[in-house]
């Protein structure tokens, strides 16, 4: 029964739904509407899971002195300072926009445009046209990289229609390609799910 | 040791020397590069100006701070667009930090147009649950948009009483840099009601919207910094991202030139060996 009863409750929703998907009769659509709203409401709760966890495996780094420990106090003060701020003050004044904007973004923003030193050393000991193959990607990244900014079209003005091609034609086809193979392989899961051969997704356990 | 040999054991740290070089200098000292004009950039713009005034533009703020550099530009460029042409802006984001950036944008621009909240334009703010909460909205908004950003009942404001259904939204604009964002749009929005999306993603996801754009599911697409800064050259609001485009430009051609070193060092020790 204890895994019975889960690959029962996928069968039929999962089928429900597919149904209810392509079938614009009132009841169906009511009810399908009423599961779709009770998942909005489970993944909210998902949140919560998240910060749970996150503070479960913190302290748990802090009290085990594991590597780098020092950096977890840091990340569970400021989740408190933020989480505080929030509570006391609303989201839309006080210290919580304060910290949001001062902090948070500025942060966020360095981290990311941290990429720009990695890519500049991996295009010098990394991007190297070593097969016929790497050599093709090489040209075309190039190609991209010079053309998509504006001194491509200020040394030729031609260079952006020709990235404007480069992304059209060969980029689309590969990427429909793709796109195909995966939504097929992902047809052929869901239908495994739904009919029950495939129960990974329930994890170990006996009956 | 030739000077090949000692570029190929070039420390790292000179690399990155370079690339800030390259940013900054640029970004204190502009050249003034033209931006052109690319078709995915225009026909976002275009399907902007054929709007009616009044027109309700659903605007997505799906991105978070780590994406702020390249999206934040660009929400500003078409909301100042939007509010210049008089559309209502409907702002809701599908990831949690979203809808806060996008209240800094509006609150930057929004004034300047002396556009009312509530009336002109609302922040709903973050709605969990991705391609399903999609599937809600478009069918009853009411099941997953109750009160604003700010708390306050979504049926006491004017538009927020507007916005009942998909078929109230005239265009949807996502600000993406990820999942849950412009697939979940397309797949599970435009398919399911029709209603027209636009696009404004990184430039690391642009190459990826491309099939969507030829085969009409995207009106269009503003790709990284870059798209940005046509836009904001197209609605003649020359900023961030404009400003930009002088350290990029460098940037990309300095990694270039590292990619023709990299090769000529590859080439050269195996003609050695």
């Amino acid at each position: 029964m204890k895994r019975t009863l889960p690959l029962i409750i996928v069968f039929s929703c999962g089928f429900f739904m597919i149904i209810a998907f392509f079938v614009p009769l009132r009841g169906f659509q009511d009810v399908s509407q009423t599961f779709q709203n009770w998942y909005t409401g489970v993944i909210a709760f998902f949140v919560f899971i998240g910060i749970f966890n996150l503070v479960k495996v913190n302290l748990d780094k802090i009290q085990r002195r594991l590597r780098d420990w020092q950096y977890s106090i840091i990340l569970l003060a400021f989740l408190s300072m933020m989480m505080a701020a929030g509570f006391i003050g609303g989201r839309e004044g006080g210290i919580f926009l304060y910290m949001f904007e001062n902090l948070q973004i500025p942060l966020g923003a360095t981290m990311f445009s941290l990429l720009a030193f990695f890519v500049g050393s991996a295009a010098f000991r990394a991007f190297r046209a070593r097969t016929p193959e790497a050599t093709l990607l090489l040209v075309a990244a190039v190609l991209v990289m010079i053309g998509r900014v504006p001194v491509g079209y200020w040394i030729w003005h031609g260079f952006p229609s020709l990235v404007e091609w480069i992304m059209n034609v060969p980029n689309t086809a590969a990427k429909r390609g793709i796109l195909f193979g995966a939504d097929l392989g992902l047809i052929s899961m869901a239908l495994r799910v739904l009919l029950g051969i495939e129960r990974s997704y329930m994890g170990g356990g006996k009956e | 040791m030739n000077i090949l040999d000692r570029i190929a054991e070039l420390d790292r740290r000179i690399i990155f020397l370079l690339i800030g070089l390259a940013v900054t200098i640029p970004l204190l000292m502009p050249i003034g590069l033209p931006v052109d004009i690319t078709k995915p950039v225009k026909d976002v713009y275009d399907k902007v100006e054929s709007l009616p005034k009044g027109s309700i533009v659903v605007v997505s703020v799906d991105y978070d701070p780590g994406s702020e550099a390249e999206l934040y530009p660009a929400t500003e460029a078409f909301l100042e667009h939007c509010f210049r042409k008089d559309l209502r802006v409907y702002m809701i984001g599908l990831w949690p930090a979203g809808p806060a950036l996008g209240n800094l944008a509006l609150d930057s621009i929004a004034p300047h147009y002396n556009k009312v909240y509530g009336i002109d334009y609302v922040n709903v703010g973050y709605k969990p649950g991705g391609m399903i909460m999609l599937l809600s909205l478009g069918r009853n908004v009411g099941d997953i948009v109750r009160a604003d950003y700010a708390g306050t009942p979504i049926d006491s404001l004017p538009l927020g009483r507007a916005v009942k259904s998909a078929s109230d939204m005239d265009l949807v604009m996502t600000l993406s840099a990820g999942d849950p964002g412009v697939l979940h749009w397309i797949i599970y929005f435009k398919a399911r009601y029709g209603t027209p999306i636009a696009t404004a993603t990184t430039a690391i996801m642009a190459p990826q919207q491309y099939p969507y754009l030829s085969s009409g599911q995207l009106v269009g697409l503003l790709g990284g910094l870059k798209g940005a800064a046509e836009y904001e050259t197209l609605v003649r609001r020359k900023a961030r991202a404009v400003a930009g485009m002088d350290s990029q430009s460098i940037v990309h051609v300095l990694i270039v030139i590292f990619i023709i070193i990299g090769n000529i060092i590859l080439v050269y020790q195996r003609r050695v060996r």
